[in-house]
């Protein structure tokens, strides 16, 4: 069947025309490469935790762990690359492609809140319990409140940076971008260094009690989403350096946009209810 | 020195990958597309790249991103998944036809109930759903694919090492064993404390397998979403949204809370399994469990139910003569389950001591939420009232849907009632309420689409008579097996032993019988399908169901007409095989034998 009438008995664009395997309209190999990388991912896991059981070598989980992050970002790679990178300025960006990715990420959020409220529902379970359930380590020093500060200031920059881009204005943009990926990096530092205090000076770590659980927990699973959204923010600046997006083409921009202050909202609210929430009364 | 040599084998990997991925980048020259001159703004003139949709052989299976093969993925994995799921309950119930009987070990069977739970839940459950999903939404929307095409490809991918993961414990791996701890994963069983053995790895692959299997599912929910907001042709507007993609919609809802929040729940436990954390330690954690689980699993439930209702509200009509009775009301009625089934989660816990307030408001709620079921019940009753009814296959399993739809509805309004629960909580009565509607109707309403949607995504019409037999087999052992166990539960019957006291024996033997001839009736169902789909007679018409007589048509048997004139038209493959089939009419021929054998 060739393409003209591929064509005319669907009526419709092929989602496919330039990916690997090349040559057809309906056909990826990235979302399986993708699939098995992250599913290799699990199997790691699953492998360590037999590895800890002397059911197989101790390095098998770990080797397998690691090497299907590779795949995965490979898959991860190549997906974005011909879905939406590599022919940019030539694709369908239609009103309705911009809008069905921001639904995309909305969803995605959305999703999120599910991930994030599991974790706080056991918070609050323990804090409504006997307080405090045992000795707290000292939590609101000027760590925090500056590691807080710098992401309310990052989600500042990322929004001018957004502005900037809507007025045409790439060199703005790209600073923006830039700052923003700094002060996403200083607060990722800033996350090592307060666990690097806590677990060797004050002797707090997560396997410390109900609270160190939910410490750990909580903040751990946010700098994951602050470092996912540092990728995300990377992946838009290296295509901004390329000259990717105009004020009428930065959907991604957006996306990754919503991403990160959502990350930066959910931080507030972590560092009212956990950090302070946890010493008032305590 | 041994981590040197983790190190280095870390290393080695990485670069192994790297050199695999440039070798392929080399080969594939996947990277040197130079786009068209600049400035183009139209997808279509890129496709000058492409000879063909898709590869041949299994690679196209294997890269596919087209909804329709990947909504048949989902369909082939959750009847295989149906298959070893319905086994293994087999295997249960033939233990359990006579009390002493030793076929299998205690610990066994308490493996096969908890890998028989999950694998029907979320191996074959939300798969099947997602297989008539992904086919028919954008097709009924008509929508070029879905949304995100290649994240509908990883989401399948992701499901067939889930199933390996949770299936894992039954492998012949030396020192795993499958877990025990039902699909409720209740700790502190689930968190290996205690002497049992539920500290085993086999338990970790399997929490490892479902949490994957919800990434899956809320990827699809994503996508669902994007493509319902935003993919829909223009004449498609809120109002005349049809009733399966509702429900699409309010399911996918459901899952994007529920399931990231089960993964939550399921890392915790993972942590505190490996990692010596204490999120279920803590006084009332086994409490704090149930709480998380349950916030998903009654959502969970619903996420099940609401599609097939919709695919029941959308063939049930079909072949009643007339249109569905108060749209509006199945799609109000969808809306408020949804909303409503994150309100009621701690029925599930009357009997755990939780404070009696609390418990009085979720009753409430529970109670409640039994009346947007019955107002759609009320709605599939009054389309049939008075109607020109046909009784084919696909119908038959659609009325079977209301039958035991009600049953199950009924028993579930009773043990929403606090003081009714109390006694009947943990024993058979509980599984059989829910069995009544996870086998009596969301089984059925999958097989009421298979049966519909036969012609379309095979081609050809599957055996008639068949058809019948595997619905009155499923219907007889479906009501034989779940009646059994409401009285078994009236009696005291404890759910969850492989064993039980004489005086239970004849009900329980019942219930056996019930499931063997439901495997009977699966079996002709395979039979059925495979062959009519190698052999059966071909589909020349585009609406074999005679849809149009009644003015009843729907998008994807347009869509299907529309396909079935150009392969005609196009000399292609297809045409050779209509030559050898002897120039027989099949579609009316056979649209006619139902209705004959019916009348
Ligand atoms: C008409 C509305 C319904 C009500 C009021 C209701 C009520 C209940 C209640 C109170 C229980 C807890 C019984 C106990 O453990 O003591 C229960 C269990 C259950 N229900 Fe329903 N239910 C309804 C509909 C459904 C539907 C539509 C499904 C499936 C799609 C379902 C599936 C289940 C399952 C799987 C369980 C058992 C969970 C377990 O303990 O393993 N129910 N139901
Ligand atoms: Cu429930």
């Amino acid at each position: 069947m060739s393409t003209e009438e591929a064509h005319d008995d669907h009526g419709h664009h092929l989602p496919a025309v330039q990916d690997w395997p090349r040559g057809f309209g309906e056909a990826s190999w990235w979302p399986f490469v993708t699939a098995v990388g992250g599913a290799g991912i699990y199997a790691g896991a699953g492998l360590y935790v037999m590895g800890q059981d002397g059911i197989v070598g101790q390095t098998a989980g770990p080797a397998v762990f690691i090497g299907s992050i590779f795949l995965f970002l490979a898959g991860l790679y190549g997906w974005l690359y011909h879905a939406f990178v590599s022919h940019f300025w030539s694709r369908d960006a239609s009103q309705k492609s911009a809008s069905k990715l921001r639904w995309g990420m909305i969803a995605f959020l959305g999703s999120e809140l599910g991930t994030f409220g599991a974790l706080f529902a056991y918070y609050f379970f323990i804090r409504a319990g006997t307080w405090p359930p045992q000795e707290l380590p000292h939590l609101t020093g000027s760590l925090v409140l500056a590691n807080t500060a710098i992401l309310i200031v990052s989600s500042f920059t990322l929004h001018w940076a957004h502005v900037a881009i809507r007025e045409e204005n790439h060199r703005n943009f790209i600073l923006g971008l830039a700052v923003t990926l700094l002060l996403g990096a200083v607060f990722i530092g800033g996350q090592v260094y307060e666990y690097y205090e806590f677990i060797v000076h004050s002797n707090f770590s997560i396997t410390d009690g109900i609270f160190g659980s939910a410490f750990y927990g909580l903040t751990g699973l946010h700098g994951l989403h602050v470092s996912l959204g540092a990728v995300l923010l990377g992946i838009v600046f290296v295509r901004a350096l390329r000259g990717q997006y105009s004020a009428e083409r930065h959907v991604s921009v957006s996306t990754a946009s919503m991403y990160w202050h959502f990350v930066d909202v959910v931080w507030i609210f972590l560092v009212v209810v956990l950090y302070v929430g946890a010493e008032v009364g305590a | 020195m041994e981590v040197n040599g983790q190190l280095a084998l870390t290393v080695l990997m990485g670069v192994f990958l790297i050199a695999v991925a440039a070798w392929l980048a080399r080969v594939e020259d996947w990277r040197s597309y130079t786009p068209l001159a600049g400035g183009g703004t139209v997808g279509g003139t890129a496709e000058q790249y492409v000879s063909e949709e898709k590869p041949s052989g299994v690679i196209r299976w294997l890269t596919t991103v087209d909804h329709k093969d990947i909504g048949m993925l989902y369909g082939a994995y959750a009847l295989v998944a149906f298959a070893v799921g319905g086994l293994m309950v087999v295997l249960m119930r033939i233990e359990l036809a006579d009390p002493s009987m030793t076929l299998i070990s205690n610990t066994f069977y308490n493996s096969l109930l908890t890998s028989h739970g999950i694998t029907m839940l979320f191996l074959f459950g939300t798969p099947i759903i997602a297989a008539f999903s992904n086919y028919f939404i954008p097709l009924l929307i008509g929508a070029d694919d879905m949304a995100f095409p290649r994240i509908n490809a990883i989401a399948f991918w992701l499901l067939p090492p889930a199933a390996l993961l949770i299936w894992a414990g039954f492998f012949p791996i030396p020192d795993v064993i499958p877990a025990q701890t039902a699909w409720t994963m209740y700790t502190p069983l689930s968190a290996g404390v205690g002497s049992g053995n539920q500290m085993n790895a086999g338990v970790d692959l399997m929490l490892l397998g479902l949490h994957l299997s919800g990434v899956s599912a809320t990827m699809g929910a994503i996508n669902f979403i994007a493509t319902i907001f935003t993919e829909r042709n223009e004449k498609v507007s809120w109002a005349n949204l049809d009733i399966f993609s509702w429900t699409i919609l309010t399911q996918s809802g459901l899952i994007l809370f529920a399931f990231p929040l089960l993964g939550s729940a399921i890392v915790m436990l993972l942590l505190d399994r490996n990692f010596g954390t204490m999120f279920f330690s803590v006084d009332g954690g086994a409490i704090l469990w149930q709480h998380l689980f349950w916030f998903f699993g009654h959502p969970e439930v619903y996420i099940l139910v609401l599609p097939p209702m919709g695919i029941v509200s959308l063939v049930l009509p079909r072949f009643a003569g007339r249109r569905l009775f108060g749209f509006k009301f199945v799609v109000y009625s969808t809306l408020a389950i949804g909303v409503l089934s994150f309100g009621v989660w701690a029925h599930h816990m009357f009997a755990t001591g939780i404070d009696p307030r609390l418990r009085a408001s979720f009753m409430a709620v529970s109670l409640a939420i039994a009346i947007p079921s019955a107002v759609k019940t009320f709605n599939w009753i009054t389309t049939m009232w008075n109607g020109k009814i046909r009784l084919t296959t696909p119908m038959l399993f659609c009325i079977g849907f209301v039958s035991n739809f009600i049953i199950g509805g009924v028993t579930g309004v009773f043990l929403a009632s606090i003081p009714v629960d109390l006694v009947l909580h943990d024993t058979y009565y509980v599984v059989g309420h829910f069995h009544y509607i996870v086998m009596g109707a969301i089984a059925f309403a999958g097989f009421a689409g298979l049966y519909y949607w036969f012609p379309i995504y095979t081609g050809r019409m599957y055996q008639v008579t068949l058809g019948k037999w595997h619905f009155w087999l499923s219907m007889v052992g479906t009501n034989l097996t779940f009646f059994a166990m409401i009285l078994l539960g009236y009696g005291g019957m404890p759910r969850r032993y492989a064993t039980y006291l004489p005086q239970f024996a004849t009900l329980h033997q019942v219930a056996t019988v019930g499931a063997l001839i439901l495997l009977v009736g699966q079996i002709i169902f395979v039979w059925n399908f495979v062959q009519s789909w190698l052999e059966g007679r071909e589909v020349q018409d585009g609406d074999p169901w005679d849809l149009a007589d009644d003015d009843l048509v729907t998008a994807e048997w347009t869509w299907f007409e529309r396909k079935l004139e150009t392969a005609v038209t196009d000399g292609g493959e297809d045409e050779t095989e209509l030559a050898t089939d002897g120039g027989q009419t099949v579609d009316d021929t056979d649209a006619d034998a139902e209705s004959a054998d019916d009348a």
